[in-house]
């Protein structure tokens, strides 16, 4: 009784292995009721290529959410550095790939160091700036655009890095990954990313910097976003303003599955890889076990809602048990 | 962030607080009639008779506003609003097309916001240790979940027979009849607010939620009767967007969340609760929409209206923060 218990604990206390659990029955489920068809190469490069960039921007979303933050003007970033590259070469002003990739991270990186020091600075709420930034660099990407946008005869140079096949966004992916993996763990810049979210006082007392550690982050986040600009742009093919829209709450949703806590100071980069694909595998899976593509959002809301809550009754009980252990 | 705030709040004489969120008001009735005399220049076509011709098609998220304005009040946030407006109308619009008069139309735009309400207020008074933010995170994608299955794979409905809805669309002399409705909702939102215990209730739950708890107040009864009021409220927006636009798609109602709380921000409402009121909120509302209506009227690119709410949202949050650095400021010169 005492070993059961204490593995069941070893499971739900450790989000990631409960997770990776959650994720192998899925997949067990989807494999069994597809016909073995699911896990094939093509299938699973699709699952990356289609959600490269939730994934990569979960990652500057995990670093916001430690600090206790939020920022939802991500996707409007993202449509202000796409568009900007696909109108340069829509007017054959730079067709030069790397560059362009360049270009798309800078705007970002100022875009977000604009959102870090109007919240460390001005102690403005993040949500408020945030979407204060959400409006504007949206706003910026249509008037830029004026009503135009990039075709996939515009960018087809640019496209090839992104196109099916090309191993360019698994790269981005990858290095995106191991450098937020080792960041987060092992250097101290992510320790005090933490340090600041679990107490922002105690971290300031404690000699840390807080208002620029809040700064880099959104700065961090803001690259990832123009990161993934270029990158939609080039796996896309195409540029338009009203890209992406609204899916700075996938993004978060991919968080909080994760087990990213939105009070700050709980989370790892290993669960948000595994929160968001999580999410990317439900909606590849979805058509082939036989429902259509209109229920993916339902199915989604509903499994962020029940992560959610599950998440709460586990705590609960953990805390009940522990607070009985202490009586005894 | 919190850093020493806490100390600071509490060095800040009562009055100064209250002096400074008259003056906004006062500054946001300048900007309002500023935003009259932009549209007046840049449009000619832009009058008292086509500003309220042209009105209720963005008046209906103002339904949302006073609703909202007490969800911030209480230190809670509703990301949902949106989704519901866009599932209350879809949900109406196939009852009108069923053959439902408008009774039943009304009925069923404003039971799918309240029930929509109900849904997040037991959530999150069951789970209270749950950020509102998560769980209407959670909601919305389902709320619009249901809205496309229903709406199929066309993704939009239109009414087969507007007649239904039309009496919603009258005009009143030169006023659209919404407008009186956002009126009396208006006034009964403002009263009740300032001038019941409710309403100090409200302001006493997002101040210090556990102190209100011990000062008897029922705090969970009152988040339920707020995210419940604000659903409805979101059925009562999706009825005039039906009323005006007869019928929906899948992304009806997209941006309305971030628009309202825009607006009770814009207003002098605190995100972090227990600050501001919906007089002001009420003045920011009309602004946005008088802006609207004039950059529509000019046909420049409408899409810069994105780029000035941003801009306003910030400046008007930055604004506290700036004159608090300058008074620290001037108080350390006399200090020293």
């Amino acid at each position: 009784m005492q070993q059961k218990k204490s593995f069941w604990k070893r499971l739900t206390g450790s989000r990631e292995a409960s997770l990776v659990l959650i994720l192998v029955a899925l997949l067990i489920v989807v494999t069994i009721l597809s016909g073995g068809t699911f896990l094939t190469p093509s299938n699973i490069s699709q699952i990356f290529r289609n959600n490269a960039l939730t994934m990569l921007m979960a990652l500057g979303m995990l670093c916001v959410l430690l600090t206790a933050g939020i920022d939802i003007s991500i996707t409007s970033i993202l449509a202000f550095s796409g568009m900007t590259i696909g109108l340069l070469q829509k007017y054959d002003i730079l067709h030069n790939t790397f560059l362009l990739f360049l270009i798309a991270a800078l705007i970002g990186t100022g875009c977000g160091l604009l959102n870090g020091l109007i919240i460390s600075k001005g102690k403005v709420a993040p949500i408020i700036c945030t979407m204060g930034g959400m409006y504007i660099w949206r706003g910026l990407a249509y008037v830029i655009s004026n009503n135009n946008w990039a075709s996939g005869a515009d960018v087809s140079g640019f496209s090839d890095f992104g196109k099916d096949g090309s191993v360019g966004p698994y790269i981005i992916l990858a290095i995106a990954y191991v450098v937020f993996f080792i960041v987060m763990k092992w250097t101290t810049f992510g320790r005090r990313i933490y340090a600041v979210g679990s107490n922002a006082e105690a971290a300031e007392v404690s000699g840390i910097n807080v208002d620029k550690v809040i700064s880099l982050v959104y700065m961090i986040m803001g690259l990832l976003a123009g990161l993934s600009g270029a990158l939609s742009v080039s796996i896309y093919a195409s540029a338009q303003p009203n890209m992406q829209y609204g899916k700075e709450m996938d993004v978060i949703a991919a968080c909080v599955i994760g087990g990213v806590s939105m009070n700050g100071g709980r989370g790892s980069v290993v669960g948000t890889f595994l929160g968001a694909l999580f999410y990317a595998i439900v909606a590849k899976a979805l058509p082939l076990v036989g429902l259509e593509s209109i229920w993916q959002n339902l199915i989604k809301g509903i499994i962020v809602l029940a992560v959610v809550l599950l998440n709460v009754l586990t705590q609960r009980a953990m805390d009940r048990a522990n607070l009985e252990r202490r009586e005894l | 962030m919190a850093g020493k705030s806490g100390r600071e709040i509490n060095a800040v004489p009562q009055n100064s607080v209250k002096q400074k969120i008259l003056s906004w008001e006062g500054g946001l009735v300048i900007i309002f009639v500023a935003v009259l005399i932009l549209g007046a220049v840049i449009s000619p076509t832009y009058n008292f008779f086509s500003v309220f011709r042209e009105m209720p098609k963005y008046l209906c998220e103002i339904f949302m506003m006073f609703a909202m304005g007490y969800i911030l009040i209480i230190a809670e946030i509703d990301i949902s609003v949106g989704a519901i407006v866009c599932l209350a109308a879809t949900l109406g619009c196939f009852a009108g097309n069923a053959g439902a008069p408008l009774a039943g139309v009304i009925a069923v735009c404003i039971g799918v916001g309240f029930l929509a309400g109900c849904l997040n207020g037991v959530i999150l008074t069951h789970f209270t240790e749950l950020p509102s933010m998560i769980v209407t995170l959670g909601t919305q994608i389902i709320f619009r979940g249901i809205a496309e299955v229903s709406l199929g794979s066309g993704g939009s409905v239109s009414m087969s027979n507007s007649k239904i809805i039309m009496p919603l669309a009258t005009m009143v002399g030169p006023f659209p009849l919404v407008f009186f409705f956002v009126a009396i909702a208006a006034v009964i939102f403002i009263f009740s607010l300032s001038r019941t215990t409710f309403g100090r209730k409200l302001y006493a739950v997002g101040s210090n939620h556990t102190a209100a708890h011990y000062a008897g107040i029922p705090v969970q009864k009152i988040r339920m009767i707020c995210f419940v009021l604000i659903g409805t409220m979101a059925g009562v927006c999706a009825l005039f967007y039906l009323s005006t636009t007869f019928g929906a798609n899948t992304t009806t109602g997209q941006g309305y969340e971030m628009d309202v709380i825009a607006m009770c921000v814009f207003g002098g409402i605190a995100t972090t609760g227990g600050k501001g009121n919906l007089i002001g909120a009420t003045i920011a509302g009309f602004t946005i929409v008088c802006l609207r209506i004039a950059l529509g009227q000019r046909n420049i690119n409408t899409q810069l209206i994105l780029v000035i709410i941003g801009l306003l949202l910030i400046i008007s949050v930055l604004i506290p923060r700036i004159s608090e650095v300058l008074g620290n400021r001037k108080r350390r010169a006399v200090q020293g």
